[in-house]
């Protein structure tokens, strides 16, 4: 049987706030946190404008490459929080 | 000699369920999604009550289990029951050498995927303090194939104590120990990833540590339950 394949509608809020989420849980300054988020959320922007389809995945490691530049702690946990358990 | 006996089985028992990472990963999880959500008090009071959800449950089993064996072998287990408790031992041991958490960068456990997945979710959704007493409780729970034998244990040993309830809170206090020392670990400052780092640094320790545990805990019952 073939695998449903399910797609998501890409947002720079949505990226921003689950960045954010990291930064808070890390206890960054909220305008601190502000800033990598929306930094980062406008890096990502740029670089889906060209692209009709990518996957979460290509998505997380652009993503993370951004992060690790600015904050290599809001990247790891941005790339492990579903690694924990 | 018997009191002694039963609490330094209890002891033992104890400090490897404690040594077991569900439980721990579980409020790791519950820390990271709420500190991004909620206020630090709040965070707080959801830590507290996870540590307490997987305590009651830990509680409730080893109780539940003492009336079971009490009932069914009218007093102790026998000898041979106990042989096959230390032939689970065994296994468990052999379980955390060889493959206790999962290859690559994290820490995950070698837990059915959708089941991991299911505690991950809850933990991301957990709002309130009931939630968070009942994440407790299924994450203590689904360690059950692997504490199964260790609640005998400590249930065999309450009906060997003059006072069990005693001895049921000095296990419930060490099951304990590693949740509450990373809740200290959060109050006083220290941040959740700096957690999730370590134990990603000592997880093949985590692991050596958990097997030698239940291979102890094998040769202790044979030595002192069983010859």
């Amino acid at each position: 049987m073939a695998k449903k394949r399910i797609t998501y509608e890409y947002t720079h809020d949505g990226v921003k706030e689950s960045i954010l989420r990291h930064a808070r849980a890390l206890r960054l300054p909220e305008g601190w946190a502000n800033q990598i988020s929306e930094r980062i959320a406008n890096a990502t922007d740029k670089w889906i404008e060209d692209k009709d389809i990518v996957t979460e995945d290509d998505l997380k490691i652009f993503i993370c490459k951004e992060l690790d530049e600015v904050s290599p702690d809001i990247a790891f946990a941005y790339q492990n929080h579903d690694k924990i358990i | 000699m018997s009191d002694l006996l039963s609490i330094a089985t209890i002891t033992l028992a104890g400090i490897v369920q404690a040594s077991l990472q569900l439980s721990l990963g579980g409020l790791v999880l519950l820390y990271h999604s709420s500190m991004g959500r909620h206020k630090r008090r709040k965070t707080r009071y959801l830590a507290k009550n996870y540590i307490i959800g997987a305590c009651a449950i830990s509680f409730v089993i080893v109780c539940a289990g003492a009336f079971v064996i009490q009932h069914l072998f009218d007093g102790p287990m026998t000898q041979e029951w106990m042989m096959i408790i230390v032939g689970a031992f065994a296994a468990c041991s052999l379980v955390m050498w060889l493959g206790y958490f999962r290859d690559g960068k994290g820490t995950e456990l070698w837990l059915p995927k959708s089941f991991s997945r299911f505690i991950t979710r809850r933990a991301k959704y957990t709002n309130d303090n009931i939630e968070a007493f009942s994440l407790g409780m299924l994450s203590a729970f689904a360690e059950f194939p692997i504490t199964l034998a260790i609640y005998f244990v400590v249930a065999n040993c309450l009906l060997n104590v003059k006072l069990p309830l005693l001895a049921v809170l000095i296990y419930i206090a060490i099951v304990s120990i590693p949740m509450v020392v990373l809740k200290i670990n959060i109050k006083t400052g220290k941040n959740i990833i700096a957690a999730q780092k370590w134990r990603i640094k000592n997880k093949r320790f985590a692991k050596f540590f958990s097997g030698s545990g239940f291979a102890v805990l094998a040769i202790f019952l044979i030595a002192f339950w069983v010859i």
